[in-house]
């Protein structure tokens, strides 16, 4: 048996791989900024007059908050990408030959997601702030606790989607299609009402996503709306994040190990 | 008596319906370098890689000091440190960070990863490669990051697989230094290869391991002791194609090996049968290109006890 201060260094350890990979990519991620920092400037000045303003007063003000979720969600969602190339390359028989547990190495995996995302996400925090004023510490404490419980549910999903197969074409059809799911079936660009008009039937999908749950909570933080629903919200997310680490501890180790 | 590093009991080892070993049964002792034999595909990585704890074996176990690959993997993967056949990295990964990063993992503390990881690079001639991406990297200089990750790991049991594939002729000889270097340091080192001169330099003993089954096991000695006939002839000859009846004469003198223009009899008392042999192909108007008699190499053992080529035969 391994104690739980062994088990958290190497987590740990596995981790700080990651989270280096994540800077190696430098052009990756400077397109990456650029693209979030877009959607935030093109959407926002642009549907900010097209928009109907009873539905949403301010554009720019109603985006802000979702462009910080797919900042987190975006981040620690590319792990998923080096598990599976790892898998492919057969990377992954060197790390499940080191002396640490398997439990220690995907934790270690899902950390490093985290912390992409809290690092990633870090920049447009501030932004946030600057467009949306500053939070009081009640909700900086649940913001905090937003991006960890969405961090650590992308990370999770994501890599759970990557070792479903060891095929790299289904793999990488898979991830995008949960990633736009993700991405555009949520609140993120669209308030709720619309989205419940427009999608129908499919509008329970954008309402118990992770990405809205988490949106609807960033947007209270910073002020946009005055309450929200957080049993649901929060509750739900806890939920996504124990179905993910779960799903993730499962198929990883089932995956690396034949 | 000497203990048992790695006891390999019944090891069987199936893909599907595809069996990679069928049946192993070895004993690799404290202290030794044990070479395992065979050309590719016979089985050898799979069972490396088991030991390794990378796979579970579909029947039968195998032991690393007493500890269980299947039950107690986590205590194996302490005692054991592997450099693959196939590098392990990924192309952006600069062999400075994926050997700072291995110390880590493997025990050390930030200062003293640091300090281990620049004298086992220093040692393998990679500091000037430290900062080059995998991809830049040489096919040699790649196997090398690879054995630098044992050497800083310094695992009760090495398992090297092919560490000198790719490598120059000069710095093979370096490598093989390294490796007994790390046997006197109380290393058990497993080394799989189907290099015969480097089975030959650098292993105390050898299994040889073919399609899967454990052909033969022992010293060189003892290896080269079982060809029964002890000499080798080999038959070079000009001739689209070669006569039976010559084939059914050069059997009486023993086993015989024939491979395109190349003819292997394993004979005894080579000297004494030469004669006797060019006369046989003179007899059925068969020209002689070359002809030499030999002691038996490794290369001889495994084809007498195979059948086969120990290299170009999957």
């Amino acid at each position: 048996m391994v104690g739980l201060r062994e088990f958290v260094l190497q987590s740990f350890i596995v981790s700080q791989r990651d989270l280096k990979r994540f800077f190696m990519n430098i052009y990756w991620l400077a397109g990456q900024v650029a693209m979030n920092i877009a959607d935030l400037v093109i959407f926002g000045l642009i549907f900010r007059g097209i928009v109907n303003p009873v539905l949403i007063p301010d554009y720019i003000k109603f985006i802000t908050p979702g462009i910080l979720c797919l900042s987190i969600f975006i981040s620690s969602f590319t792990i998923g990408r080096e598990v599976g190339v790892e898998l492919r390359r057969e990377v992954t028989h060197y790390l499940v030959s080191l002396p640490i547990t398997r439990g220690a190495l995907v934790a270690g995996r899902i950390l490093g997601g985290v912390l992409r995302g809290f690092v990633y996400q870090f920049g447009f925090i501030i932004l946030a702030v600057l467009i949306m004023g500053l939070p009081t510490l009640d909700k900086w404490l649940l913001i905090l606790a937003t991006s960890l419980l969405l961090a650590t549910t992308m990370s999770s999903i994501s890599i759970t989607v990557s070792t479903l197969t060891r095929d790299f074409n289904l793999q990488a059809a898979i991830r995008s299609l949960v990633y736009f799911l993700f991405f555009f079936v949520s609140n993120v660009f669209y308030p709720e009402k619309a989205i419940a008009v427009r999608l129908g039937p499919a509008a329970p999908l954008a309402y118990y996503s992770p990405v809205s749950m988490a949106v609807n909570i960033y947007r209270y933080s910073f002020g946009y709306i005055q309450q929200v629903d957080l049993l649901f919200n929060l509750g739900g997310l806890v939920v996504w994040c124990i179905f993910g680490l779960l799903l993730a501890y499962k198929l990883y180790i089932r995956n690396l190990t034949r | 008596m000497r203990s048992k590093a790695v006891e390999i009991k019944n090891f069987t080892k199936k893909f599907g319906g595809f069996t990679a070993v069928d049946n192993l049964t070895l004993d690799i002792y404290e202290g030794e370098i044990f070479g395992l034999l065979g050309p590719n595909g016979s089985g050898k990585t799979t069972t490396l890689l088991t030991i390794a704890t990378v796979y579970k074996p579909s029947g039968g176990d195998i032991y690393v000091f007493g500890h269980s690959v299947t039950r107690e993997d986590y205590e194996v993967r302490k005692l054991v440190g592997i450099a693959f056949q196939d590098p392990k990295a990924m192309w952006i990964d600069k062999p400075i960070d994926l050997l700072k990063w291995h110390a880590r993992v493997v025990g050390y503390s930030g200062e003293e990863a640091k300090r281990v990881v620049r004298e086992v690079m220093e040692l393998l001639g990679l500091w000037e490669h430290r900062n080059k991406q995998f991809y830049q990297l040489s096919g040699g200089t790649r196997k090398k990051v690879e054995l630098a990750k044992v050497l800083i790991q310094k695992p009760r049991v090495a398992i090297l697989d092919e560490p000198t594939a790719q490598v120059d002729v000069l710095s093979k000889h370096a490598l093989w230094d390294v490796i007994k270097k790390l046997r006197d340091e109380g290393t058990t080192v497993i080394l799989a290869t189907n290099d015969m001169f480097e089975a030959e330099r650098v292993c105390e003993r050898i299994g040889i391991i073919y399609k899967g089954r454990l052909r033969a096991l022992g010293t060189i000695s003892e290896l080269k002791d079982s060809i029964p006939s002890g000499d080798v002839i080999e038959v070079q000859y000009e001739a689209s194609s070669l006569p039976g009846e010559l084939l059914r004469e050069l059997e009486v003198y023993g086993k015989v090996k024939h491979e395109s223009n190349r003819i292997t009899i394993y004979v005894e008392k080579g000297e004494e049968k030469v004669v006797d042999i060019v006369d046989l192909f003179k007899k059925r108007g068969v020209r002689i290109k070359k002809i030499m008699v030999k002691e038996p190499t490794l290369d001889d053992v495994f084809t007498y006890i195979t059948g086969a080529k120990l290299r170009g035969e999957e």
